[in-house]
């Protein structure tokens, strides 16, 4: 489960900012590392400087809030990540995703995967006392509860009794229960290939029962009232403005923290972030904008890193809307763009045009899923040479097949952006040009802030969309689900038996060759046969670190948090 | 007087019912709703135990029952946004931190654009007058974003003698005041040299001159008194917007105000947040026009005399 970006953040961030969920989560496909020097992701480098190591960095919002129940912002898991310790963390190593121990330093499962049993070590609450399987318990039954009102409790969907609580059943019934003060089983309702990933996940944190009723609805809300288990604790909170983290003693793996403070600024104006990393405020900033980007690559302080982030930006189609119910005006629509040139002209040549729907960031088990499944857009077009066919071709076709005549430029067709700034301005016109080029469509655009193009989206009032989605944990099941009949997260109003099938076959399978083959299969329906949603960027973040800051890692879904950093050379 | 206060009161207090209850429904009518910005969107089963939770699956004029109950006992309710954290609560600690840095920026803005308008109007169409409306033009005219980059960049980066951004110590607020009192400088210098000129014309003037008093008397005691008028009434205007905060200047400079709440709780429809900082801005500028009715009884005559007919 990655600490994610909300869609809406996402959004807003190709206008001008840098990705700003990954903070501690600097990844990447392909690193590009000025000074290779610093590529070292798994053992910080020695002390050379004296006095305790500090690290300045920033948010980009002030997290909702400590309550793992209550939130699902990703600034708030950010921060909950450093000051928590889970069952596991997923970490990096030699470049690949590796399950690390947390609280439990071991585990184990039944032959089919469904019954899981975590021992846990001798992990500490900052108050000392010992993190407990109970623990773990509360904390998930509490989620579960609807009382509770948590808005990630759908990570839990896998757990046995889920479906019961949802319904009103008694928290009892949910599969989790404790042996002993250190064992805890989680029983599953059906096998899932990457739930250890999911257990990485802030909703499966431990919670204190005692400290949760003490703090009521005000519990996490405040510095004075969390409680860490994790390898930093909350030194101080000032919403809006400053979050200051200090190494836990009590955290059982403390001797391999070497950061003692971290200084997060909450800064909600990109422009200040560049200028505090100028004034040597920040040890870390990400941009997206060229001339920032520029500007700091050409510093002999400062390593560079490009990763992809986990994201994809995308159209999609209203498949109840009259004229895109057609297969081939939606293709039409998708093959009219040129990604290269989208990427040249609107985001200054920052992104990489995508290739698929499913991310290169994602992989299944220790594959990564793009270099398994190739290009598909390419091969949409490939093919469509092959046919001998043009974009405006396709949409010559849909309409006649709609008996909507013969003049593209009689079609009213609207396409909905959720920004009103003027990059998006810029971006509406852009698109007006190229269709009008490629399709000979007179496009309309229609600009709204996120919650009424969202709240128009989901009531299927729209025609094309326009939004950016980023995936939560690493698996291809966390995307391709969005466009499940039974999934109204992107409501597209199109649904396929054959799709549906494929995915949730591929969530309980736990061969992993198996399971790249029906995901391909999937994703394939979606893009190359219903063309139901256009993949157009996936957006590189650019991140730039003092030089003497190691340890960071590039892959997009690690949690490894600032614990495995390091700023010992500054 | 007493009556008048009297009176005053009660009509203030309806205009903040008539305020809520109009912000409470249009708020409402808004399309989108607090879940939409936090997240994905959630299964149909988690918004409902949401809505639960914060009551909202109730019918919305029960809603409207319930908040106007709470808020006679000054009961804010707790944000949608950010879970556990009183509104009241928010308020209380927010609005302080606004008013200092906005206050300190609103004494030494206006004490400084008055004595700037003074000089420019008595020194007409001569160099002293044409810097000041140099500085009084750049001051209305610059943005407010672009005044702050400028600050941060030339004192945190090129000098590098203050922080570029944050808050916490005395230093950290020494380019927040200068940026927000800019502002107040332009406009007061602009407004009272503008009265100061009109003041110099009046018979009244000429009649002191006449009598013989020195420049120095006639100023202080007849031109600055009747000039300083129209600033009392935009005073009044900065004073809210003080306890209000800027947007855009806390944003910039990580500063925990209240200005935030403003803006990004109408965006999140943070319902709850949205009526609290609404009230908390009625009631300040409610008592605000009370307050600058009774002043101007004290400094102009002329209102005194017809408030007692």
């Amino acid at each position: 489960m990655k600490k994610f970006l909300s869609v809406f953040l996402a959004a807003m961030m190709l206008a001008s900012m840098a990705a700003c969920s990954g903070k501690t989560n600097e990844e990447n496909k392909a690193p590009e590392s000025t000074n290779p020097s610093t590529e070292n992701t798994t053992t910080p480098s020695e002390s050379t400087s004296s006095g305790p190591q500090y690290y300045n960095t920033y948010l980009s919002a002030d997290p909702t809030s400590m309550d793992i129940s209550r939130v699902s912002d990703s600034y708030s898991s950010t921060v909950t990540n450093q000051i928590m310790e889970g069952l596991v963390r997923l970490e990096e190593k030699d470049g690949e995703y590796v399950i690390a121990p947390g609280d439990a330093q071991t585990w184990e499962s039944n032959e089919d995967g469904t019954v899981w049993t975590f021992h846990l070590g001798n992990n500490k609450w900052q108050d000392g006392q010992e993190v407990s399987a109970q623990d773990y318990v509360y904390s998930l039954q509490r989620s579960a509860d609807p009382a509770t009102g948590c808005p990630n409790e759908y990570f839990l969907v896998p757990l046995v009794g889920y479906n019961e609580v949802r319904d009103g059943a008694d928290v009892s019934s949910l599969g989790v229960k404790a042996l002993d003060e250190k064992t805890l089983e989680i029983t599953l309702a059906y096998p899932v290939p990457s739930f250890l990933e999911m257990c990485s996940g802030t909703i499966y944190y431990p919670q204190r029962q005692d400290i949760v009723e003490q703090y009521g609805d005000q519990y996490g809300s405040e510095q004075e009232y969390t409680m860490a288990n994790g390898p930093y604790t909350l030194e101080s909170w000032v919403h809006n403005s400053s979050i200051v983290l200090k190494k836990n003693p009590n955290y059982w793996n403390a001797d391999n923290v070497q950061i003692e403070t971290v200084n997060l600024t909450i800064l909600q104006d990109g422009n200040t972030a560049y200028t505090m990393f100028e004034a040597g405020d920040l040890d870390y900033v990400g941009t997206s904008e060229s001339e920032w980007v520029e500007k700091f690559s050409s510093r002999d302080d400062t390593t560079y890193v490009q990763f992809a982030t986990a994201a994809v930006y995308y159209s999609f189609y209203n498949a109840q809307d009259e004229l895109f119910s057609n297969a081939n005006i939606r293709k039409a629509f998708t093959l009219a763009i040129d990604r290269e040139d989208v990427n040249e002209m609107c985001f200054g040549g920052k992104n990489v045009a995508a290739t698929g729907w499913v991310t290169p960031a994602m992989a299944v088990g220790s594959t990564n899923y793009r270099e398994y499944a190739g290009d598909a857009i390419q091969e949409m077009y490939d093919a469509m040479n092959a046919e001998n066919m043009t974009p405006k071709d396709y949409l010559l076709k849909g309409m006649e097949e709609l008996n909507l005549g013969s003049d593209p430029s009689t079609l009213d067709v609207t396409f909905s952006l959720a920004g009103t700034s003027e990059w998006f301005r810029t971006y509406g016109e852009y698109l007006q040009q190229v269709y009008n080029a490629e399709l000979g469509v007179n496009l309309k655009i229609d600009f709204n802030d996120w919650g009424i193009f969202y709240d128009n989206v989901q009531n299927g009032n729209y025609q094309i969309g326009y939004m950016a989605w980023s995936a939560y944990y690493n698996d291809p099941y966390d995307v391709l689900s969005l466009f499940m009949s039974t999934n109204d997260a992107i409501e597209t109003g199109w649904s396929n038996a054959e799709f549906d099938k494929l995915v949730t076959e591929a969530q309980s399978t736990l061969d992993e060759a198996k399971r790249l083959e029906l995901y391909k299969a999937a994703e394939d329906i979606l893009l190359k046969d219903e063309c139901v949603v256009n993949p157009m960027m996936f957006p590189t973040s650019n991140s730039f670190y003092k030089n003497y800051v190691t340890g960071y890692s590039y892959l997009a879904f690690t949690n490894t948090g600032y614990k495995g950093m390091s700023t010992g050379g500054r | 007087m007493g009556k008048y206060i009297i009176k005053r009161t009660f009509f203030a207090f309806l205009t903040l019912i008539a305020v809520v209850t109009i912000t409470f429904f249009l708020m409402r009518s808004i399309p989108g709703d607090p879940l939409a910005g936090m997240a994905r969107a959630l299964p149909e089963e988690t918004k409902q135990a949401f809505y639960a939770k914060y009551g909202l699956d109730k019918p919305l004029f029960e809603q409207y029952l319930i908040y106007m109950k709470g808020l006679f006992h000054g009961d804010l309710g707790e944000s949608i946004r950010y879970a556990g954290r009183p509104v009241m609560k928010t308020i209380a600690e927010t609005s302080p931190i606004s008013g200092l840095y906005g206050g300190i920026a609103l004494v030494l803005g206006t004490l400084t654009g008055v004595i700037l308008g003074i000089v420019a109007a008595l020194n007409k169409n001569r160099w002293p007058d044409y810097i000041v409306m140099f500085i009084a033009i750049l001051g209305t005219t610059l943005p407010v974003f672009v005044l702050i980059s400028l600050a941060q960049w030339v004192f945190g980066v090129k000098l590098g003698w203050l922080p570029p951004s944050g808050w916490g110590e005395l230093k950290h607020m020494i380019l927040p005041i200068a940026v927000s009192a800019f502002g107040s400088v332009a406009t007061y210098a602009r407004y009272v040299k503008a009265s100061m000129l009109d003041t110099l014309d009046q018979d009244y003037v000429l009649t002191a001159k006449a009598k013989g008093l020195s420049d120095f008397q006639v100023i202080t005691r007849h031109v600055l008194r009747n000039s300083l008028m129209p600033s009392v009434t935009i005073f009044a205007g900065s004073v809210v917007g003080v306890f209000t905060g800027a947007f855009v200047t806390e944003r910039m400079f990580a500063i925990p105000g209240i200005g935030f709440y403003y803006i990004s709780s109408i965006n999140n429809n943070d319902y709850t947040m949205v009526l609290g900082t609404t009230v908390f801005y009625a009631v300040l500028f409610i008592v605000m026009q009370l307050v600058l009715d009774i002043v101007y009884t004290l400094i102009d005559p002329r209102i005194r005399v017809s408030g007692k007919k």
